[in-house]
Protein backbone atom coordinates (compact mmCIF):
# COMPACT_ATOMS: atom_id res chain seq x y z
CA UNK A 1 0.00 0.00 0.00
CA UNK A 2 1.22 3.52 -0.70
CA UNK A 3 0.13 7.14 -0.43
CA UNK A 4 0.75 9.26 -3.49
CA UNK A 5 0.31 12.77 -4.86
CA UNK A 6 1.62 14.20 -8.09
CA UNK A 7 1.94 17.45 -9.95
CA UNK A 8 3.65 19.09 -12.89
CA UNK A 9 6.28 21.78 -13.18
CA UNK A 10 7.80 23.64 -16.08
CA UNK A 11 11.30 22.40 -16.86
CA UNK A 12 12.70 25.92 -16.41
CA UNK A 13 11.74 25.77 -12.71
CA UNK A 14 13.09 22.29 -12.00
CA UNK A 15 16.45 23.61 -10.83
CA UNK A 16 14.69 25.79 -8.26
CA UNK A 17 12.62 22.81 -7.14
CA UNK A 18 15.80 20.81 -6.72
CA UNK A 19 17.28 23.52 -4.49
CA UNK A 20 14.11 23.60 -2.41
CA UNK A 21 13.96 19.80 -2.11
CA UNK A 22 17.61 19.63 -1.17
CA UNK A 23 17.01 22.16 1.56
CA UNK A 24 13.90 20.40 2.85
CA UNK A 25 15.22 16.86 2.70
CA UNK A 26 18.81 17.43 3.68
CA UNK A 27 20.03 14.55 1.56
CA UNK A 28 21.72 14.51 -1.83
CA UNK A 29 19.57 13.76 -4.86
CA UNK A 30 19.84 10.50 -6.74
CA UNK A 31 19.84 10.47 -10.51
CA UNK A 32 17.00 8.55 -12.06
CA UNK A 33 16.69 6.82 -15.39
CA UNK A 34 13.92 4.26 -15.49
CA UNK A 35 12.72 2.34 -18.52
CA UNK A 36 9.13 1.43 -17.74
CA UNK A 37 7.28 -1.32 -19.61
CA UNK A 38 3.55 -1.31 -19.09
CA UNK A 39 2.17 -4.82 -19.67
CA UNK A 40 -1.42 -5.93 -20.00
CA UNK A 41 -2.76 -9.45 -19.76
CA UNK A 42 -3.63 -11.03 -23.11
CA UNK A 43 -7.15 -11.66 -24.37
CA UNK A 44 -9.22 -13.80 -22.00
CA UNK A 45 -6.34 -14.16 -19.53
CA UNK A 46 -7.31 -13.42 -15.95
CA UNK A 47 -10.55 -12.71 -14.18
CA UNK A 48 -10.28 -9.17 -15.55
CA UNK A 49 -7.56 -7.51 -17.61
CA UNK A 50 -4.57 -6.90 -15.36
CA UNK A 51 -1.69 -4.50 -15.67
CA UNK A 52 1.91 -4.95 -14.53
CA UNK A 53 4.75 -2.48 -14.74
CA UNK A 54 8.22 -3.85 -15.32
CA UNK A 55 10.86 -1.27 -14.46
CA UNK A 56 14.47 -1.31 -15.53
CA UNK A 57 16.74 1.01 -13.56
CA UNK A 58 19.27 2.18 -16.12
CA UNK A 59 21.11 4.40 -13.67
CA UNK A 60 22.74 1.40 -11.97
CA UNK A 61 26.10 0.17 -13.30
CA UNK A 62 24.31 -3.10 -14.04
CA UNK A 63 20.60 -2.46 -14.79
CA UNK A 64 18.27 -3.79 -12.09
CA UNK A 65 14.71 -4.97 -12.67
CA UNK A 66 11.52 -4.62 -10.66
CA UNK A 67 7.90 -5.54 -11.26
CA UNK A 68 5.17 -3.37 -9.78
CA UNK A 69 1.49 -4.03 -9.43
CA UNK A 70 -0.59 -0.95 -8.71
CA UNK A 71 -4.07 -1.73 -7.50
CA UNK A 72 -7.19 0.32 -7.21
CA UNK A 73 -7.47 3.38 -4.98
CA UNK A 74 -9.01 3.12 -1.56
CA UNK A 75 -12.66 4.20 -1.61
CA UNK A 76 -15.15 5.50 0.88
CA UNK A 77 -15.89 8.70 2.70
CA UNK A 78 -12.61 8.57 4.66
CA UNK A 79 -10.54 8.22 1.50
CA UNK A 80 -12.46 11.06 -0.20
CA UNK A 81 -11.50 13.45 2.57
CA UNK A 82 -7.79 12.73 2.24
CA UNK A 83 -5.80 15.00 -0.04
CA UNK A 84 -3.61 12.07 -1.09
CA UNK A 85 -4.46 8.90 -2.95
CA UNK A 86 -4.13 5.67 -0.99
CA UNK A 87 -3.74 2.62 -3.21
CA UNK A 88 -2.41 -0.88 -3.08
CA UNK A 89 1.06 -1.24 -4.54
CA UNK A 90 3.29 -4.30 -4.46
CA UNK A 91 6.82 -4.37 -5.79
CA UNK A 92 9.28 -7.15 -6.24
CA UNK A 93 12.85 -7.21 -7.46
CA UNK A 94 13.14 -9.64 -10.35
CA UNK A 95 15.77 -11.29 -12.50
CA UNK A 96 16.68 -9.71 -15.82
CA UNK A 97 14.61 -12.21 -17.80
CA UNK A 98 11.40 -10.77 -16.27
CA UNK A 99 10.05 -9.32 -19.50
CA UNK A 100 10.46 -12.62 -21.31
CA UNK A 101 8.80 -14.40 -18.38
CA UNK A 102 5.72 -12.18 -18.41
CA UNK A 103 5.47 -12.33 -22.21
CA UNK A 104 5.42 -16.14 -21.99
CA UNK A 105 2.73 -15.95 -19.30
CA UNK A 106 0.60 -14.08 -21.81
CA UNK A 107 1.22 -10.44 -20.99
CA UNK A 108 1.63 -7.99 -23.89
CA UNK A 109 3.51 -4.72 -24.07
CA UNK A 110 0.92 -1.95 -23.96
CA UNK A 111 3.36 0.95 -23.98
CA UNK A 112 6.80 1.88 -22.71
CA UNK A 113 8.19 5.06 -21.20
CA UNK A 114 11.55 6.43 -20.18
CA UNK A 115 11.59 8.54 -17.04
CA UNK A 116 14.71 10.66 -16.63
CA UNK A 117 15.34 12.97 -13.70
CA UNK A 118 16.18 12.72 -10.04
CA UNK A 119 14.81 11.51 -6.73
CA UNK A 120 15.10 12.40 -3.07
CA UNK A 121 14.59 9.72 -0.42
CA UNK A 122 14.20 11.00 3.11
CA UNK A 123 12.46 10.51 6.43
CA UNK A 124 9.71 12.90 7.56
CA UNK A 125 7.68 10.89 10.10
CA UNK A 126 7.63 8.19 7.41
CA UNK A 127 10.04 7.42 4.55
CA UNK A 128 9.06 9.68 1.65
CA UNK A 129 10.28 9.62 -1.94
CA UNK A 130 10.04 12.57 -4.30
CA UNK A 131 10.77 12.01 -7.98
CA UNK A 132 11.07 14.71 -10.61
CA UNK A 133 11.18 13.27 -14.08
CA UNK A 134 10.87 14.10 -17.71
CA UNK A 135 8.57 11.43 -19.15
CA UNK A 136 9.63 10.32 -22.59
CA UNK A 137 8.26 7.97 -25.18
CA UNK A 138 10.22 5.87 -27.61
CA UNK A 139 9.89 6.51 -31.35
CA UNK A 140 11.11 2.97 -32.02
CA UNK A 141 10.56 -0.11 -29.84
CA UNK A 142 12.93 -0.07 -26.83
CA UNK A 143 15.05 2.72 -28.40
CA UNK A 144 15.74 4.64 -25.19
CA UNK A 145 18.48 6.66 -26.92
CA UNK A 146 15.91 8.21 -29.23
CA UNK A 147 13.25 8.97 -26.64
CA UNK A 148 11.35 12.25 -26.90
CA UNK A 149 9.40 14.03 -24.14
CA UNK A 150 5.69 13.26 -24.01
CA UNK A 151 5.00 16.82 -22.86
CA UNK A 152 7.97 19.03 -23.84
CA UNK A 153 8.83 21.65 -21.27
CA UNK A 154 6.87 19.95 -18.50
CA UNK A 155 8.15 17.52 -15.86
CA UNK A 156 6.28 15.18 -13.55
CA UNK A 157 6.68 15.34 -9.78
CA UNK A 158 5.53 12.39 -7.69
CA UNK A 159 5.58 12.14 -3.91
CA UNK A 160 5.06 8.65 -2.51
CA UNK A 161 5.39 6.89 0.82
CA UNK A 162 4.73 3.29 1.84
CA UNK A 163 1.68 2.88 4.04
CA UNK A 164 -0.39 0.18 5.70
CA UNK A 165 -4.01 -0.15 6.73
CA UNK A 166 -2.96 0.92 10.22
CA UNK A 167 -0.98 4.05 9.44
CA UNK A 168 -2.21 5.44 6.11
CA UNK A 169 -3.86 8.51 7.66
CA UNK A 170 -0.62 9.39 9.44
CA UNK A 171 1.33 8.90 6.19
CA UNK A 172 -1.23 10.97 4.26
CA UNK A 173 -0.86 13.79 6.80
CA UNK A 174 2.94 13.66 6.49
CA UNK A 175 2.73 13.92 2.69
CA UNK A 176 0.16 16.72 2.86
CA UNK A 177 2.24 18.80 5.20
CA UNK A 178 5.35 18.19 3.09
CA UNK A 179 3.41 19.19 -0.05
CA UNK A 180 2.62 22.56 1.48
CA UNK A 181 6.32 23.46 1.45
CA UNK A 182 6.33 22.91 -2.31
CA UNK A 183 3.10 24.82 -2.92
CA UNK A 184 4.73 28.02 -4.24
CA UNK A 185 6.35 26.01 -7.01
CA UNK A 186 3.81 23.34 -7.78
CA UNK A 187 0.45 22.01 -6.80
CA UNK A 188 0.38 18.39 -5.72
CA UNK A 189 -2.87 16.46 -5.90
CA UNK A 190 -4.24 12.96 -6.29
CA UNK A 191 -3.13 11.36 -9.57
CA UNK A 192 -5.62 12.06 -12.33
CA UNK A 193 -6.81 15.33 -10.75
CA UNK A 194 -4.06 17.58 -12.05
CA UNK A 195 -4.35 21.26 -11.20
CA UNK A 196 -1.75 22.33 -13.80
CA UNK A 197 1.17 24.63 -13.14
CA UNK A 198 0.89 27.25 -10.41
CA UNK A 199 0.99 30.99 -11.26
CA UNK A 200 3.45 31.76 -8.45
CA UNK A 201 6.07 29.31 -9.79
CA UNK A 202 8.16 31.85 -11.70
CA UNK A 203 8.45 34.26 -8.76
CA UNK A 204 9.09 31.46 -6.25
CA UNK A 205 11.71 29.94 -8.54
CA UNK A 206 13.45 33.28 -9.00
CA UNK A 207 13.55 33.78 -5.25
CA UNK A 208 14.90 30.28 -4.63
CA UNK A 209 17.52 30.63 -7.33
CA UNK A 210 18.82 33.87 -5.87
CA UNK A 211 18.84 32.36 -2.36
CA UNK A 212 20.47 29.24 -3.71
CA UNK A 213 23.19 31.25 -5.41
CA UNK A 214 23.72 33.23 -2.20
CA UNK A 215 24.28 30.00 -0.27
CA UNK A 216 26.67 28.64 -2.83
CA UNK A 217 28.74 31.81 -2.62
CA UNK B 1 27.17 -20.88 -3.49
CA UNK B 2 27.94 -24.55 -2.83
CA UNK B 3 26.91 -27.02 -5.47
CA UNK B 4 23.95 -29.24 -4.74
CA UNK B 5 22.29 -32.29 -6.24
CA UNK B 6 18.68 -33.12 -5.58
CA UNK B 7 18.00 -36.87 -5.61
CA UNK B 8 14.68 -38.64 -5.44
CA UNK B 9 13.81 -42.13 -4.32
CA UNK B 10 12.90 -44.48 -7.12
CA UNK B 11 11.07 -47.48 -5.59
CA UNK B 12 11.41 -50.90 -7.17
CA UNK B 13 8.62 -51.94 -9.53
CA UNK B 14 5.39 -52.74 -7.73
CA UNK B 15 6.48 -51.15 -4.49
CA UNK B 16 5.13 -47.84 -3.34
CA UNK B 17 7.08 -45.37 -1.29
CA UNK B 18 6.23 -45.32 2.42
CA UNK B 19 7.32 -43.76 5.70
CA UNK B 20 9.16 -46.92 6.74
CA UNK B 21 11.58 -46.47 3.85
CA UNK B 22 12.06 -42.80 4.79
CA UNK B 23 12.84 -43.81 8.39
CA UNK B 24 15.38 -46.38 7.22
CA UNK B 25 17.07 -43.90 4.87
CA UNK B 26 17.36 -41.42 7.74
CA UNK B 27 18.86 -44.18 9.92
CA UNK B 28 21.36 -44.98 7.16
CA UNK B 29 22.51 -41.37 7.10
CA UNK B 30 22.78 -41.21 10.88
CA UNK B 31 24.33 -44.58 11.71
CA UNK B 32 26.06 -45.85 8.56
CA UNK B 33 27.80 -42.65 7.51
CA UNK B 34 27.60 -40.80 10.84
CA UNK B 35 25.64 -37.78 9.66
CA UNK B 36 25.19 -35.29 12.49
CA UNK B 37 21.54 -34.44 12.71
CA UNK B 38 20.75 -30.73 12.48
CA UNK B 39 17.61 -28.66 12.18
CA UNK B 40 14.51 -29.12 10.06
CA UNK B 41 14.24 -27.86 6.49
CA UNK B 42 11.32 -27.24 4.21
CA UNK B 43 10.85 -26.32 0.58
CA UNK B 44 7.57 -25.90 -1.27
CA UNK B 45 6.56 -26.29 -4.86
CA UNK B 46 3.31 -24.93 -6.25
CA UNK B 47 1.63 -25.65 -9.56
CA UNK B 48 -0.13 -22.73 -11.20
CA UNK B 49 -2.83 -22.71 -13.85
CA UNK B 50 -3.91 -19.82 -16.06
CA UNK B 51 -7.27 -18.31 -15.23
CA UNK B 52 -9.13 -17.70 -18.45
CA UNK B 53 -12.47 -16.09 -19.09
CA UNK B 54 -13.39 -18.78 -21.52
CA UNK B 55 -12.52 -22.47 -21.38
CA UNK B 56 -11.25 -22.66 -24.96
CA UNK B 57 -8.47 -20.14 -24.19
CA UNK B 58 -6.86 -22.43 -21.55
CA UNK B 59 -4.42 -23.84 -24.08
CA UNK B 60 -3.29 -20.40 -25.24
CA UNK B 61 -1.31 -19.96 -22.02
CA UNK B 62 1.35 -22.07 -20.30
CA UNK B 63 -0.01 -24.81 -18.07
CA UNK B 64 3.31 -25.91 -16.58
CA UNK B 65 4.09 -22.90 -14.39
CA UNK B 66 5.72 -23.99 -11.13
CA UNK B 67 6.68 -21.80 -8.19
CA UNK B 68 9.40 -22.84 -5.74
CA UNK B 69 10.38 -21.50 -2.33
CA UNK B 70 13.67 -22.68 -0.87
CA UNK B 71 15.04 -22.60 2.68
CA UNK B 72 18.41 -21.41 1.34
CA UNK B 73 16.78 -18.18 0.04
CA UNK B 74 13.89 -17.38 2.37
CA UNK B 75 13.25 -13.96 0.77
CA UNK B 76 13.19 -15.22 -2.81
CA UNK B 77 10.68 -17.08 -4.94
CA UNK B 78 11.34 -18.90 -8.19
CA UNK B 79 9.11 -19.60 -11.16
CA UNK B 80 9.96 -22.30 -13.66
CA UNK B 81 8.48 -22.88 -17.09
CA UNK B 82 10.07 -26.08 -18.35
CA UNK B 83 8.50 -25.94 -21.82
CA UNK B 84 9.96 -22.50 -22.36
CA UNK B 85 13.22 -23.24 -20.54
CA UNK B 86 13.04 -20.32 -18.17
CA UNK B 87 13.84 -19.86 -14.48
CA UNK B 88 12.64 -16.53 -13.11
CA UNK B 89 13.79 -15.17 -9.74
CA UNK B 90 11.85 -12.64 -7.67
CA UNK B 91 11.24 -11.54 -4.10
CA UNK B 92 8.69 -13.55 -2.13
CA UNK B 93 6.03 -10.87 -2.58
CA UNK B 94 5.81 -11.79 -6.26
CA UNK B 95 3.25 -14.29 -4.94
CA UNK B 96 1.05 -11.40 -3.78
CA UNK B 97 1.49 -9.74 -7.18
CA UNK B 98 0.33 -12.95 -8.88
CA UNK B 99 -2.65 -13.14 -6.54
CA UNK B 100 -3.64 -9.54 -7.21
CA UNK B 101 -3.18 -9.90 -10.96
CA UNK B 102 -5.61 -12.85 -10.93
CA UNK B 103 -4.21 -14.24 -14.16
CA UNK B 104 -2.69 -17.43 -12.70
CA UNK B 105 -3.98 -19.41 -9.79
CA UNK B 106 -2.03 -21.60 -7.36
CA UNK B 107 -3.65 -25.01 -7.80
CA UNK B 108 -1.68 -27.67 -5.92
CA UNK B 109 1.18 -27.21 -3.48
CA UNK B 110 3.69 -29.85 -2.40
CA UNK B 111 6.00 -29.68 0.57
CA UNK B 112 9.47 -31.20 0.80
CA UNK B 113 10.44 -31.41 4.46
CA UNK B 114 12.68 -33.27 6.86
CA UNK B 115 15.96 -32.99 8.70
CA UNK B 116 19.40 -31.90 7.64
CA UNK B 117 22.64 -33.70 8.42
CA UNK B 118 26.25 -32.56 8.43
CA UNK B 119 28.91 -34.94 7.24
CA UNK B 120 32.29 -33.25 6.93
CA UNK B 121 32.13 -31.12 3.79
CA UNK B 122 28.75 -32.52 2.84
CA UNK B 123 25.37 -31.36 3.96
CA UNK B 124 22.42 -33.67 3.42
CA UNK B 125 18.74 -32.89 3.64
CA UNK B 126 16.48 -35.89 3.73
CA UNK B 127 12.77 -35.38 3.53
CA UNK B 128 9.36 -36.50 2.48
CA UNK B 129 7.38 -35.07 -0.38
CA UNK B 130 3.69 -34.60 0.36
CA UNK B 131 0.77 -32.48 -0.67
CA UNK B 132 0.80 -29.42 1.56
CA UNK B 133 -2.88 -29.97 2.29
CA UNK B 134 -2.40 -33.71 3.14
CA UNK B 135 0.96 -33.81 4.89
CA UNK B 136 0.47 -37.41 6.04
CA UNK B 137 0.09 -38.68 2.50
CA UNK B 138 3.64 -39.46 1.32
CA UNK B 139 4.20 -38.83 -2.40
CA UNK B 140 7.94 -39.32 -2.52
CA UNK B 141 11.30 -39.06 -0.79
CA UNK B 142 13.95 -36.52 -1.73
CA UNK B 143 17.52 -35.89 -0.67
CA UNK B 144 19.64 -32.81 -1.19
CA UNK B 145 23.37 -33.48 -1.30
CA UNK B 146 25.37 -30.29 -0.93
CA UNK B 147 29.15 -30.14 -1.20
CA UNK B 148 30.26 -27.05 0.66
CA UNK B 149 33.79 -26.42 -0.75
CA UNK B 150 32.83 -26.13 -4.45
CA UNK B 151 30.44 -24.03 -6.49
CA UNK B 152 31.36 -25.28 -9.96
CA UNK B 153 29.12 -28.04 -11.27
CA UNK B 154 31.83 -29.46 -13.48
CA UNK B 155 34.61 -29.43 -10.89
CA UNK B 156 32.39 -31.08 -8.30
CA UNK B 157 30.95 -33.76 -10.58
CA UNK B 158 33.42 -36.48 -9.65
CA UNK B 159 33.20 -35.98 -5.89
CA UNK B 160 29.39 -35.81 -6.06
CA UNK B 161 29.22 -38.96 -8.17
CA UNK B 162 31.49 -40.79 -5.73
CA UNK B 163 29.45 -39.68 -2.74
CA UNK B 164 26.15 -40.71 -4.31
CA UNK B 165 27.69 -44.11 -5.16
CA UNK B 166 28.53 -44.58 -1.47
CA UNK B 167 24.97 -43.65 -0.54
CA UNK B 168 23.61 -46.17 -3.03
CA UNK B 169 25.84 -48.92 -1.65
CA UNK B 170 24.61 -48.27 1.87
CA UNK B 171 21.01 -48.31 0.72
CA UNK B 172 21.61 -51.55 -1.19
CA UNK B 173 23.32 -53.16 1.82
CA UNK B 174 20.17 -52.47 3.83
CA UNK B 175 18.11 -54.18 1.10
CA UNK B 176 15.84 -51.19 0.76
CA UNK B 177 13.40 -51.68 -2.13
CA UNK B 178 14.64 -48.96 -4.46
CA UNK B 179 17.44 -46.51 -5.11
CA UNK B 180 18.17 -42.81 -5.33
CA UNK B 181 18.10 -41.21 -8.77
CA UNK B 182 19.71 -38.00 -9.89
CA UNK B 183 18.62 -36.30 -13.07
CA UNK B 184 20.61 -33.21 -13.86
CA UNK B 185 18.53 -30.72 -15.80
CA UNK B 186 20.26 -29.19 -18.80
CA UNK B 187 21.11 -25.99 -16.94
CA UNK B 188 22.65 -24.26 -19.95
CA UNK B 189 19.35 -24.53 -21.85
CA UNK B 190 17.93 -22.28 -19.13
CA UNK B 191 20.81 -19.84 -19.42
CA UNK B 192 22.30 -21.02 -16.12
CA UNK B 193 26.08 -21.19 -15.88
CA UNK B 194 28.47 -23.68 -14.33
CA UNK B 195 28.56 -21.55 -11.16
CA UNK B 196 25.88 -22.95 -8.91
CA UNK B 197 23.02 -20.70 -7.72
CA UNK B 198 19.61 -21.05 -6.10
CA UNK B 199 18.11 -20.85 -9.58
CA UNK B 200 19.80 -24.21 -10.23
CA UNK B 201 18.22 -25.59 -7.04
CA UNK B 202 14.75 -24.38 -8.00
CA UNK B 203 15.09 -26.01 -11.40
CA UNK B 204 16.14 -29.29 -9.80
CA UNK B 205 13.02 -29.21 -7.61
CA UNK B 206 10.84 -28.63 -10.66
CA UNK B 207 12.52 -31.51 -12.51
CA UNK B 208 12.24 -33.91 -9.57
CA UNK B 209 8.59 -33.04 -9.07
CA UNK B 210 7.83 -33.59 -12.73
CA UNK B 211 9.58 -36.96 -12.53
CA UNK B 212 7.73 -38.03 -9.38
CA UNK B 213 4.41 -37.20 -11.00
CA UNK B 214 5.34 -39.06 -14.17
CA UNK B 215 6.34 -42.12 -12.11
CA UNK B 216 3.05 -42.04 -10.23
CA UNK B 217 1.02 -41.79 -13.43
CA UNK B 218 2.86 -44.82 -14.77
Amino acid sequence: MECVVEGIIETQHVEALEILLHGLCGVPKERLKIHEFCLRSGPNLGVVTSELRVLCDLEQPKPTWTVRQVGGAMRGAGAEQLSVLVRSMIESKISKNGLRFFYILGYKLDHELLKVGFAFHFQKVVPITVTVTSVKRMLKLHATDEAVPVTPGIQLVEVTAPASADNYSEVAAAISSFSEYLAPLLHLSKPGVSAGVVPTAAAAAASLMSDGRGKTL
Amino acid sequence: MPVKWLLYWQPNAGISVNTQILTEISQCVESSINGVKGGRWKATLTFYRPITRDQSSQNDYPRDLMGVSLPEQPHKYYFILRTNRIVFEADTNIQSIMEKAQSYKARVALTFEGFQYQLGDFQLRVGKVALTSHAENLRGIAMEVEYLPLSSLEKSRQVMDDFVDILQEIVTSRSLPGHFTHIEPNFSEYGLSDQYSSQHTSLQYASVMTQLLTNQRN
